[in-house]
């Protein structure tokens, strides 16, 4: 077997895997926190697009998530809109919010740019929670909104079990890593990187770094809406410390910068690793010490910066790479043993 | 063709004035070079022309358009490509992304940008490390990979800045082949340099400034001839044989 066909092979293991797992496990509690996991990982490729690329520090991507669940929520039960279209109006929505908030602040750096994204997620949060009304649109404040669960069916967004959600969110998750691969191999990933890397010099070399950053936040915002979308129809209560809140947009920034900013692999990993730390310290330890997994989030993160600050995929992907040589070079040996005799 | 034309150019920092009152001109496939002490504005000079400082008076002119607050990427495009003094390369990607960064600017598809950066390495002899990160790379690989990457851009009219500050004697005799092999493919070169040996040897003609200001212009030989220029730059620092 070749090298690319091992690869291959490897993707359709992990296909076949995630595709599988609810037929064998059938426990709601461990879908649940599967679905948790795979909408982390979306959040955080989607994330990526901008904040990994583009070499920028967002704090602030809960906003988006509150666009996209606002939107389509108010749709659905004020219009009796679908929550698929609603999904679409919130995350054009979110482009237009993500555009105004990247204009004046892509222009900063480092940290006034980080600061200046929670400023602004914040504020829209602040703003919700004070916000009844918005001329005819009920956003109910504080109170959020629940959905009452009257039509299932996948018109309606809306399914008894957990096994629709959990394919749903795993086509979402699909769709975004392909997206984040094709921009990595396009003009617009190698604009983006240049111009987060040595800014000055991208633009030497022909580089509209600004206007690329804004191309990546608006599709990374996009994306970002269409999971709070996901999140309104799975949880059937939103209310804006849930949606728009900070802890999840720095748990957002944590499982990149631990499984790997500006990687393709990175946010999964970081997922995989972070996502059952918070929900098992939630689980054991919520009560007593509800702010556990953000300390331990902060732990793994300076001892990941300390050792491989290019995040876990980095010695992830090269034994995943050693292994794929042992295993095509074992076999190249073996030919050649034949071949001899 | 003039291909650039520089007109009582002046750029101010707060109360001080960077360049003065400064006139250029090149024709197309000349060599001019740069010199005068450090601080004299001569990088200054260079990002005013390449569109990151707007100029605080004068006129600048590339191929006989009005380029004065074009933006570095549109000149980019138009054919004026620069260098940094301080080089700045895209440390954790290889050198051949760098240079492709470079190439991109005249495609959109990806096989294309990646023959052009190809060609490029080879040319400037990287080809076999263009899988190595540009961070790694010695000083003298990452001055040929700066020049590399703005040549991607296939420009009409490149700009130099020290390309050869830090190298060692037999690495500036390369980098002078690179040059001449650069204006023999069709290139102007504007060159700022302190090495003496290397920019007499190629400028077809030579530029003083000091302070801001153009204290002589001319053919090497008279300009390292000239008076003015060995009492305010060269003194008895640099003996021209
Ligand atoms: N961005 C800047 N802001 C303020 N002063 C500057 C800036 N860039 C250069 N200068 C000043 O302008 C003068 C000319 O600098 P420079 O053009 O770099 O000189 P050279 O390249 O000839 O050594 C120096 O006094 C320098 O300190
Ligand atoms: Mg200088």
């Amino acid at each position: 077997m070749t090298r690319h066909q091992l690869q291959i092979l490897s993707l359709v293991l992990v296909g076949v895997v995630s595709f599988g797992l609810p037929l064998v496990l059938r426990s709601p509690t461990y879908l649940h926190i599967l679905i948790l996991l795979y909408l982390y990982a979306y959040l955080t490729s989607s994330w990526n697009l901008v904040g990994g690329f583009a070499g920028v520090l967002p704090l602030g991507h809960a906003a988006f998530v509150g666009i996209g669940a606002y939107t389509s929520t108010i749709l659905s039960l004020q219009y009796g809109l679908s929550p698929w279209i609603g999904m679409i109006v919130g995350g054009i929505l979110a482009v237009l919010v993500g555009i105004l908030i990247g204009l004046p602040t892509f222009k900063m750096r480092g940290a006034y740019f980080a600061l200046a994204t929670i400023a602004f997620g914040e504020g829209i949060r602040v703003m919700v929670e004070n916000i009844d009304y918005i001329g005819p649109l009920k956003l109910n404040g504080p109170r959020g909104l629940e959905i009452p669960p009257l039509k299932t069916g996948l018109t309606h967004f809306m399914f008894a079990g957990k096994e629709p959600y959990y394919y749903i969110i795993l086509v979402m998750l699909i769709l975004v890593i392909t997206i984040t691969y094709l921009i990595s191999q396009s003009k617009l990933g190698y604009y983006l990187n240049a111009g987060g890397e040595e800014p000055e010099a991208a633009m030497a070399l022909g580089v509209n770094v600004v206007r690329c950053k804004l191309i990546a936040l608006a599709m990374s915002s996009f994306l970002t809406a269409l999971a709070g979308t996901f999140w309104a129809q799975f949880t059937l209560f939103i209310h804006p410390k849930s949606v728009i809140s900070l802890d999840m947009s720095f748990e957002i920034a944590f499982i990149a910068l631990i499984g790997g900013r500006g990687s393709i692999a990175g946010p999964v990993l970081g997922a995989l690793l972070l996502r059952p730390v918070s929900d098992f310290s939630r689980i054991y330890f919520g009560d007593k010490l509800p702010g556990l997994h953000l300390i331990i989030f902060g732990v793994v993160l300076i001892l990941v910066m300390l050792y491989q600050p290019r995040g876990l995929q980095e010695p992830l992907t090269r034994a995943y790479n050693r292994l794929l040589d042992r295993l095509t070079g074992a076999r190249a040996e073996q030919a050649l043993g034949r071949s001899r005799a | 063709m003039k291909i650039l034309e520089v007109n009582n150019l002046s750029k101010d920092f707060g109360g001080l004035r960077a360049v003065d009152n400064l006139s250029l001109a090149m024709e197309q496939g000349e060599i001019l070079g740069l010199i005068g002490p450090n601080g004299a504005g001569k990088s200054t000079a260079f990002n005013c022309i390449a569109g990151v400082y707007p100029p605080t008076e004068g006129t600048i002119r590339f191929c006989e358009e009005r380029i004065n607050n074009r933006k570095p990427w549109d000149l980019c495009k138009q054919g004026l490509a620069r260098t940094f003094q301080i080089v700045k390369p895209f440390s954790s990607k290889t050198v051949l992304y760098n240079v492709m960064v470079g190439s991109f600017a005249n495609t959109d598809r990806k096989s294309t940008a990646r023959d052009k950066a190809l060609d490029v390495l080879d040319f400037l002899h990287l080809a076999d490390k263009r899988d190595l990160p540009a961070g790694s790379m010695t000083i003298a690989d990452r001055k040929r990979l700066e020049i590399g990457r703005a040549l991607a851009t296939e420009p009409k009219l490149i700009l130099l800045d020290e390309v050869m500050a830090g190298l060692r004697p037999t690495e500036v005799d390369e980098m002078v082949d690179i040059i001449r092999k650069v204006r023999d493919s069709g290139i102007s070169v504007f060159l700022i340099e302190h090495i003496m040996r290397a920019i007499m040897a190629l400028s077809d003609r030579l530029a003083v400034i000091h302070f801001g200001k153009k204290i002589a212009e001319g053919a090497p030989k008279d300009v390292a001839a000239d008076e003015n220029v060995i009492k305010a730059y060269l003194g008895d620092e640099y003996v021209v044989s």
